[in-house]
């Protein structure tokens, strides 16, 4: 039996509806992406609002022993803040998805609803692309809209000192529109794999989590002045992360699995 | 020959044993019952024929189709109703239902056309739009039963269909059950209610891990006739008598009554003139069957 767009497209459709139906669910969607955009914009608002703070140049030379004494130091550290930002907003892509796909895939086993569709003639492939679009849709469109308020809020906190925008950029621009779905994909697979593995929602929720630890560790050192991120900085993120998405849809066709899912 | 056909079909789970040896068959249009006690290898039997485990030994043709093929053709052949309704409760009973029609590629119209009657005899008719977590578990349970008849399967798997329900939609369940098998459709059907399955099954199979007895259930009954006598004063000297037609163990006595256990119809006639012979007065004699449930635990206690 072959690939069956339509079945996939069921299952796209029934996740997607009990997404919107679930509020809670939808809230804590909601929360981390709330907060990725606020902090941002408070610790721009916050160095916009008084340039001339000498503590700052003090930052500034910390990560960049060479600033030009003429050089706005407020302008260097909102320009540091955005790039080194975009790291931690790539946590946001990862999160969504494993809340969504943990909710789906082990919460079928939990509520007892995977036997009923397992025994429908929906394949495990069909199974993989409708959960796997119900849980990175909504990531990657969640994504866009925190990257349009982050836009509008860090250009209206940094017009005093700007006076011009800040966002997009091509950074961010490339950064949501390309990488992020990338790391969307990313949380998804994880979270897939886990949840096929184990019977309860919360546990596959938190095992799945574990993955956003090595991005945080990244904006550590970022923050640390350990590594400087640019552009080419996420450009091997990005790749890396392109290895082991194609990794995860490897090995989720594999584990999902009928007898496998079934058994639980 | 269609209807289901299984050959030695056996599963393991790493080292434990789930069912062996399974060999039996079901005819097309027939209501089957699968017994057993908890753990006894019913639904892992269920669940390898509705083609959601592959089997470790042997094979099953199910309306001829090997469970062995993984093309999912077999699927499309049959419905399951699992234990648990397995609803969705944030969404509607359309919406739960509509879900299935979709995963079937059926026609949306033709689906609502077959389901509704069926929504109205179970009396969901009106309460579509609601969603299932508001429910009673016997209106899920009888929704549940609707998304298995979506696709008009050719065999139904169903597992304690009228578990949780009220007598008056049970016995709407068994009439759906008795029209599916008059329409030439074979249900298998999964219950402890050895009542339940008395009333709708012509043949049962007892399992065990492995097969136990298959039978129809009159065959089963009758292998447990009974002759039931009144005597006069204590059944005890009667029993005494009998003792030495090697019936020792097989005679229940209590007051003036006793139950006699025979291992053929031949042994009626021996009981009497024994009983006669003995001085005993004999009131009546009425031949019985046993009911399901007595053979089924007496089964189940010579496998202990």
């Amino acid at each position: 039996m072959g690939f069956h767009w339509r079945r996939a497209l069921a299952v796209f459709w029934k996740d997607s509806l009990d997404l919107r139906l679930n509020k809670g669910l939808l809230a804590s969607m909601l929360v981390m992406p709330a907060m990725l955009v606020l902090v941002p914009v408070g610790i721009i608002y916050a160095y916009a609002r008084n340039p001339s703070d000498v503590s700052l140049r003090a930052m500034a030379l910390f990560y960049e022993p060479g600033l030009p004494y003429t050089a706005s130091a407020a302008r260097f550290l909102i320009d540091k803040t955005l790039t080194d930002w975009f790291g931690m907003y790539l946590v946001m892509p990862v999160f969504v998805p494993i809340l969504i796909s943990s909710q789906s895939v082990a919460g079928e086993k939990e509520r007892r609803t995977l036997e009923p569709l397992l025994a429908s003639p929906v394949t495990g492939a069909e199974l993989l692309v409708g959960k796997s679009l119900a849980a990175v849709l909504p990531a990657v469109v969640i994504c866009d809209l925190a990257y349009a308020g982050m836009c509008f809020g860090a250009d209206v906190a940094a017009w005093p000192l700007v006076h011009g925008r800040l966002l997009p950029n091509a950074l961010w621009s490339v950064g949501v529109l390309c990488i992020a779905p990338l790391f969307a994909f990313f949380g998804n697979g994880v979270a897939v794999l886990v949840s096929a593995r184990v019977a309860e929602a919360r546990l596959a929720q938190q095992l799945s989590a574990l993955v956003v630890l090595p991005l945080v560790g990244l904006v550590g050192a970022q923050l640390a002045g350990f590594l400087r991120a640019g552009l080419a900085y996420y450009a091997i993120q990005a790749a890396v992360v392109l290895v082991f998405d194609v990794l995860l849809v490897l090995v989720s066709v594999r584990f999902f699995d009928r007898e496998r899912l079934v058994r639980g | 020959m269609s209807g289901i056909e299984l050959n030695g079909l056996g599963k393991r789970f790493g080292t434990r044993t789930a069912v062996e040896g399974l060999t039996f068959s079901v005819l097309p249009g027939e209501v089957f019952g699968l017994l057993g006690p908890n753990g006894a290898g019913k639904t892992t039997t269920v669940r390898m024929l509705a083609g959601l485990l592959s089997p470790s030994e042997g094979d099953a043709r199910v309306e001829g189709i090997s469970i062995r093929d993984r093309n999912g053709t077999l699927r499309q052949q049959v419905g399951l109703l699992t234990e648990q309704p397995g609803l969705y409760d944030r969404l509607s009973a359309r919406d739960n239902l509509r879900f299935f029609i979709k995963l079937h590629e059926l026609d949306e119209k033709a689906a609502w056309k077959r389901a509704e009657p069926y929504l109205a005899r179970f009396g969901l008719k009106g309460r579509e739009g609601d969603a299932t977590g508001s429910f009673s578990k016997g209106m899920r349970q009888k929704l549940a039963i609707v998304r298995t008849l979506l696709h008009q399967p050719r065999v139904l798997f169903l597992d304690e269909p009228t578990s949780g329900l009220d007598p008056e939609s049970a016995r709407t369940v068994r009439d759906v059950v008795a029209e599916l098998a008059s329409e030439g459709r074979t249900v298998v059907l999964c219950s402890h209610n050895l009542h339940e399955v008395e009333r709708l099954c012509t043949r049962v199979a007892v399992v065990k891990q492995r097969l136990l007895a298959v039978a129809r259930v009159e065959e089963l009954r009758r292998a447990g006739l009974t002759l039931h006598l009144r005597v006069q004063g204590s059944a005890e000297k009667a029993a005494v008598a009998l003792a030495a037609l090697f019936l020792a163990g097989k005679v229940l006595t209590e007051g003036s009554s006793l139950r006699v256990f025979l291992s053929s119809e031949e042994d009626a006639p021996e009981v009497l003139a024994a009983l006669v012979h003995a001085g005993v007065r004999v009131y009546s004699a009425v031949r019985g069957e046993r009911p399901l449930e007595e053979v089924y635990l007496e089964l189940m206690r010579e496998e202990t």
